[in-house]
């Protein structure tokens, strides 16, 4: 079966759709243990925002750390779902579960995110955007909200994104500011494959790897897009390698 | 401020600075094109620009219908809405041919950018 005739079956979703799937898989079960926090990667975020277009997503760490017996074996997942509300603006709401080496998988948290796209792509030497994120975990009645500046610049077929951010965390476990560093370089080699190299510094964690990124174009406008990478860690506190994957099912 | 703070935001303002410094004069006149989409086609469908110069490209849709301005080889996505115009910077592109499509109707809306 080819990938074109074996994505007619996934069924035509509507945003409305898609929103009911992550809210019933939010509801799943509230968990206990808070959040990893500060150590594990995320994703390089770039500055553009397409209208119209609804995403789902799912992408997920996986940390493996011999010092750490909390990190050695950590997998933490989002799913999440999207909508371009113009070309300016971009939405997401996301369940974030967590599996404990120790203990069963559990939603423990969701979040509301909004990407603004400030400039035209190409227009100035560097693209600008920004990402507002705000995240609640259920258990332990912990908030987190974040501010991002996002940019990107084109050299020839490279792509050179940074994102930084500035957190605050307030509630029962913690109340504190903390900033975060992402940076990716990016070879758009093909559609279907552009290696990069990504770059994380936050709290603990102190981290390069590389990445690989790639999408498949399917009939109607849709897109799948993947992303794997491993993260090494350079300081103890971090956690020695992060596997990280993205799956991204766009449509319109 | 915590020193690992401070670290980060040096960094960032390095990385800025950077990027920037080199170009912040760019803002000189580019030159304009046009490009409509009616019927689900591109007019011009083959469009002639100067290599390595910045273009202003404005893509006016024409039909009722929204359409994406889509290429790889330019690094370029953009909705536009239909009855409504958006305006799409590209290049400095070297001397070479640069495929676009209409997402939403790639079979008929097909176009090129040629830089020389």
């Amino acid at each position: 079966m080819s990938l074109h005739s074996a994505t007619r079956l996934i069924p035509r979703l509507t945003p409305k759709l898609a929103l009911k799937f992550v809210t019933r898989f939010a509801l799943f079960l509230p968990g206990l243990p808070a959040l990893a926090d500060g150590n594990l990667v995320d994703r390089v975020y770039d500055p553009y925002v397409d209208a119209l277009e609804t995403e789902i997503e799912w992408r997920a760490v996986g940390a493996r750390d011999s010092d750490e017996p909390e990190l050695d074996g950590l997998w933490q997942h989002r799913l999440g779902v999207g909508y371009g509300f113009s070309d300016r603006w971009f939405g997401e709401v996301y369940a974030i579960g967590e599996k404990q080496p120790q203990d069963d998988f559990e939603v423990e948290a969701v979040e509301l995110e909004a990407k603004w796209q400030l400039t035209e792509q190409g227009e100035y030497a560097a693209d600008w955007g920004m990402l507002f994120e705000l995240e609640r975990e259920f258990s332990a009645n912990q908030w987190e909200a974040a501010a991002t500046l996002i940019t990107a610049r084109d050299w020839g077929r490279w792509t050179g994104s940074a994102n930084l951010a500035l957190e605050y965390e307030w509630g029962r476990v913690s109340e504190e500011f903390e900033t975060e560093l992402r940076a990716q370089a990016r070879y758009r080699l093909s559609p279907h494959f552009e290696p990069a190299l990504e770059f994380y510094a936050a709290e603990d964690l102190l981290g390069i790897g590389p990445v690989a990124v790639g999408s498949w174009r399917l009939d109607g406008g849709r897109q799948l897009r993947w992303e794997v990478g491993v993260i090494q860690g350079l300081t103890s506190e971090s956690p020695d390698q992060t596997l990280r994957l993205l799956l991204e099912y766009e449509f319109f | 401020m915590k020193a690992g703070v401070r670290n980060l935001v040096t960094i960032f303002i390095a990385m800025l600075l950077t990027v920037l410094l080199p170009v912040l004069p760019v803002q000189a006149a580019r030159p304009e094109l046009q490009i409509e989409i009616r019927d689900h086609l591109f007019y011009p469908s083959v469009v002639k620009v100067p290599a390595n110069t910045k273009i202003k490209l404005v893509v006016i849709n024409r039909d009722p219908t929204p359409e994406e301005f889509e290429s790889y080889e330019l690094n370029r996505e953009k909705v536009i809405m239909g009855g409504q115009k958006a305006i799409i910077f590209i290049g400095p592109l070297a001397p070479g041919v640069y495929p676009f499509f209409g997402e939403f109707n790639p079979k008929t809306a097909q176009g090129k950018v040629i830089a020389e």
